[in-house]
Order: structure tokens, then C-alpha cells, then sequence
């Protein structure tokens, strides 16, 4: 079985639970995620993808009783290092949720709040320059550029889902970690999002957390299947989908469970 | 008939169920007639006994022996630099307490603790805090008796209960993902505080300030115990001087024997409905103006 060679790793997570109180939720995961890839989770509901995602961003530090032990680097940097600030480390990967959720302000100021608060920009000029970019990177310039003061939450769902995406890319992230960003969206708007993600890849690690097999086949080029909690079965997505090694990936790739 | 729906039993049955909707509808309109009647009552006492006095003597005279000159602008004063004591005072320490306990505070027994008094403060009977001001700003810190810094303070430890009860209400109605996709971009607690949650937060704290606000204006009870209830014939010129304030003077008038403090207590009362009416609309105004729609 040739395996495709992961070009450079980003993230690495080494035997890694999480807990909520006395529930262990995620039980020793270890897993390589590459830069220049996408890699999706699948798994049944409360298999705890989306719970390894947020401890990828220490954003279940948020959540009261949640714990992780175990290892997390970023670029060889343990997250969860004393010296490592959360905060920061939330601007180098970056989150794009189930649901759309923009602020209630302008397009404009969705776009320019991450930057303004991380001082990414001294001059207005600056600013208008990298709010087009995130923009355009996230397809969305072309429709809303003569709006830009308009409210977004105003834009349609799948418009709102990209100016997340938009918002995320620009504070400059290194990882996008995204939680069944399709969930929410009708089939039309799923698939510019799907060809968004193709367009980023390149530039950043992608990690998709998804609960349709359809997506993570299309998208993704590694895929990890978890279930109840532990990671059963990760390689390139091609042969999880055609070949898998693991029983239970196969049950849940042909729709025996889940 | 074999048709449940057209069945004698089924038709009565309808028809019973259309006259209980129609009792129920008529019960919920008397009882806002008969609460709006009693009001229109007060509204109609008042005015017929009290606007021959409102004049421009008497809002700009203060309290005198004689009925004919007293005035209300004296008191009017006093509860105007009573309410900026209370309101500078009560609103910054409201809203912080509001937004520590709602997003800072760990979840544990002592801050469970805290939630329990706060709320059975704003329970506490307000002459309690009188009280409570005569003891420790009067007695224990030797500020002047009657005075509106005593009145506001002893009115904001009133008035903070219920800013922070409704600060936390309207901060918890804040929906979550609005903090996820603030700390999603790499924005601390406090700026997820300052720049998404309290925006949105602010119509109802606001709201829940100025009702709290309104109610300190016509409190009397705990004004009594700091001897607010001092004859005062001059306006006050600062928060230190003697002064009274206006349902104080209501009070005062209404005891007095003369028939023309009849028309002055009515007078008066007027004059207290008409602030209480105007801060009420501003809190409609202002939720109408702040408030966010997504």
C-alpha cells in the first residue's frame, strides 16, 4: 500500500485524551496532519471529531471541566505549553464553525476586526488591502464588493459561511480547522464551499470535520475515521474510501452504522 | 353517521372549546381595562386637583410655610443630583459585577454564593437601606445628614441589585457563537467582552438601569432614615448641601393641614409622573435604537 508522502508535517498529536469532567472523550489519538493536504475526520455523532478539532485550537479551554494531556505541536511547539498563548495560537489556526456565525456588523468589519485587533495593519490603505484579499481568496469579493458597509448578516447562508472563511484567512492563519462547515448550507453553496476549500489548500493546512462521506472523499486527500472516541483508521483518503483496513471503517464506509 | 367529525358530540364539543377562547380573551381584556382604569383614575384626581398650581412659581419656588409660594424646584434639584449620585455610582459597578460574574467568574460554590445575595438584595425592603446608609455614611464616615450624596449612595446600593440582575440577563441572551467566532479570530476574554458581547448586551442593561433608576426616583423609605425629610426652603447647590427630593415632598405637603398643599401635593405628583414617564420612554427609545436584529 503506497502511501502519499505527507509533504511537510504541521500539526502532531501524540497520544492525546481529552476529558469533560470524568468522561474521557477522546482516547489516545496520535496523527501527523500535513501542510498543503486537507484532512477530514469522519466518524458517527459523538465519536469525538469535533472534540479533537477544538483541542487543536485549545478552544475547548473554553469549555468549564474540559482537560487534554498528552501531546499537541504546532510546527514542533507544544500547544499546550505554559509559554504558548492561547490567543495567539487561536490567530495561527484558525476556526470556521457548524454555523455561520458573523458578527453583527458590516462585511467590512467582519473582515478587518481580526486584523485590527492583532495590529496587522497601520494605515486604513492597509487595511481595505487585505480585507479585499481574504475576500477574494474566500470568493466572495466579486459579490459583495460594492456592499462592503452593508450588514453580514444580511448575506445568505452560504455567503455568511464564507465570509467566516474570509474573516479567518485574515489574520494570516497557518491551519483552518473547519466543524461541518457545510451542515447548514443548501447543495449550491456546499459546493462553492467545497471548491474554496480545494483553492486554499495549497496555502494552508486544511482540517474538515464532516458527516458526509460524499465530502470527505471529494475534498479531502487524508482521512481519519473515528469512533467512540478513539481514531480507528487515518491514511490517504483514496484507500480508506476503497480499501480500508479496519472492519469498522468499512461497516461505517458502507453505511452499516453511523 | 359514521363520520366522527360531523357527530353531534363532535359539534358540541367545538362549540364548547369557541367559548372558552372567548372567555379567556374576555377575562385577559378586564384585566388590562381594570389596571388601566385605576390609572386613569390617579391621572384624573391629579390633574383635576393639581394643574391649577403647576405654575411657573410654583416649579421654580421651593418648600416655604406658606402654601401660595412653595414651590417644587428645590426638590426637583435634590433628586436630580441624588440620581447622577446613584447613577454614577451604581452603573459602572453594576455592569462590572454583571459582566465578571456572567463570563469571568469560575463556576464554584463561593460564586453560587454570591448569585444567592445578589438577587436576595435586590429583594431586601428599602428602608433597610436607609438604614443601613444612617449607619455607615452618616454615623461611620460623618457625611452631612440630608444631603443628596447620602441619598444617592444609600439609593445605589439599592439600584446595583438590579442593574447586575438585568446586566446578566441581557449578557446571557448574547448567543454563544457570537464569543466562539470573536475567540475563533484570536480575540482575548476581555476584548470578546468589550467589542461583542457588551454592544450587544447594552440595550437591555440600559433598559434594566433606567427602570431601576425610575424606581430609586420615587423611593422615599430609606430617605426618611438619612433625614431627607428636613424642611429645606432653599434649592441645594451641591451634593453636600441639605436637601429634599420629590416624593419626599409629596410626603411632606400631604401631611400638611393647609388646603392649598392639597393642590401642591398634586401638583407635585404631576410633575414626579411626568419624570418617571420620560425616563421610561428613553429606555424604550434607547433599546429601539441599540438593539442589534440578526
Amino acid at each position: 500500500m503506497t502511501q502519499t508522502k505527507l509533504p511537510q508535517t504541521k500539526l502532531t498529536a501524540r497520544n492525546v485524551d481529552v476529558f469533560y469532567g470524568d468522561n474521557k472523550a477522546i482516547d489516545d489519538v496520535s496523527i501527523d496532519i500535513g501542510n498543503g493536504v486537507v484532512t477530514a475526520f469522519i466518524g458517527p455523532s459523538g465519536c469525538g471529531k469535533s472534540t479533537f478539532l477544538r483541542s487543536l485550537n485549545r478552544m475547548n479551554d473554553t469549555i468549564a471541566g474540559a482537560r487534554v494531556t498528552g501531546q499537541i505541536l504546532l510546527d514542533g511547539e507544544d500547544i499546550y505549553d505554559r509559554e504558548m498563548d492561547p490567543v495567539a495560537l487561536r490567530a495561527r489556526v484558525g476556526m470556521v464553525f457548524q454555523k455561520p456565525n458573523p458578527f453583527p456588523k458590516s462585511i467590512y468589519e467582519n473582515v478587518a476586526y481580526g486584523p485590527r485587533i492583532h495590529g496587522l495593519a497601520q494605515k486604513k490603505a492597509d487595511m481595505d488591502g487585505i480585507v479585499e484579499k481574504a475576500l477574494t481568496r474566500a470568493g466572495l469579493w466579486n459579490e459583495v464588493k460594492d456592499r462592503l458597509t452593508d450588514a453580514g448578516t444580511a448575506l445568505s447562508g452560504g455567503q455568511q459561511q464564507r465570509l467566516c472563511i474570509a474573516r479567518a484567512i485574515a489574520v494570516s492563519p497557518e491551519v483552518i480547522l473547519m466543524d461541518e462547515p457545510c451542515s447548514a448550507l443548501d447543495p449550491i453553496a456546499t459546493a462553492r464551499i467545497e471548491e474554496l476549500i480545494e483553492d486554499l489548500k495549497s496555502r494552508y493546512a486544511i482540517v474538515i470535520v464532516t458527516h458526509s462521506m460524499q465530502q470527505a472523499a471529494r475534498v479531502s486527500q487524508k482521512t481519519a475515521f473515528f469512533h467512540l472516541g478513539r481514531m480507528v483508521e487515518y491514511g490517504d483518503t483514496h484507500q480508506i474510501f476503497t480499501n480500508p483496513r479496519e472492519e469498522r471503517t468499512k461497516d461505517y464506509i458502507t453505511g452499516r452504522y453511523g | 353517521m359514521s363520520n366522527t367529525w360531523k357527530s353531534d358530540a363532535m359539534t358540541r364539543r367545538i362549540a364548547a372549546r369557541n367559548a372558552s377562547e372567548r372567555r379567556f380573551r374576555l377575562l385577559g381584556l378586564s384585566a388590562i381595562v381594570l389596571s388601566l382604569l385605576f390609572l386613569a383614575l390617579l391621572l384624573f384626581i391629579m390633574l383635576r386637583n393639581g394643574l391649577a398650581g403647576l405654575d411657573w412659581s410654583f416649579l421654580s419656588g421651593s418648600d416655604s410655610t406658606d402654601a401660595s409660594a412653595a414651590g417644587i424646584w428645590g426638590a426637583a434639584k435634590g433628586s436630580f443630583l441624588t440620581m447622577v449620585v446613584t447613577l454614577v455610582l451604581s452603573f459602572p459597578m453594576g455592569v462590572l459585577a454583571a459582566i465578571y460574574l456572567e463570563e469571568f467568574a469560575p463556576r464554584n460554590r463561593w460564586v453560587d454564593w454570591v448569585e444567592v445575595s445578589i438577587n436576595n438584595l435586590a429583594a431586601v425592603p428599602s428602608i433597610i437601606f436607609g438604614l443601613l446608609g444612617l449607619a455607615v455614611f452618616i454615623n461611620m464616615a460623618g457625611m452631612a445628614r440630608s444631603s443628596p450624596l447620602v441619598g444617592g449612595l444609600t439609593l445605589a446600593l439599592m439600584t446595583m441589585p438590579v442593574i447586575v440582575i438585568s446586566g446578566r440577563n441581557a449578557i446571557k441572551a448574547v448567543p454563544p457563537s457570537i464569543r466562539t467566532a470573536a475567540m475563533g479570530v484570536g480575540a482575548s476574554p476581555v476584548q470578546v467582552v468589550f467589542h461583542h458581547v457588551l454592544p450587544l448586551a447594552l440595550p437591555g442593561i440600559l433598559t434594566g438601569t433606567i427602570i431601576g433608576m425610575a424606581r430609586a426616583l420615587g423611593e422615599t423609605a430609606p430617605l426618611l432614615m438619612i433625614g431627607m425629610r428636613a424642611f429645606v426652603a432653599t434649592p441645594p447647590g451641591g451634593i453636600n448641601d441639605p436637601s429634599s427630593v420629590l416624593p419626599m415632598q409629596i410626603f411632606l405637603w400631604s401631611d400638611e393641614i393647609d388646603r392649598g398643599f392639597v393642590q401642591n401635593t398634586s401638583a407635585a405628583i404631576i410633575v414626579l409622573l411626568v419624570f418617571l414617564l420620560a425616563m421610561n420612554g428613553l429606555a424604550i427609545y434607547l433599546r429601539n435604537k441599540f438593539e442589534v436584529r440578526w
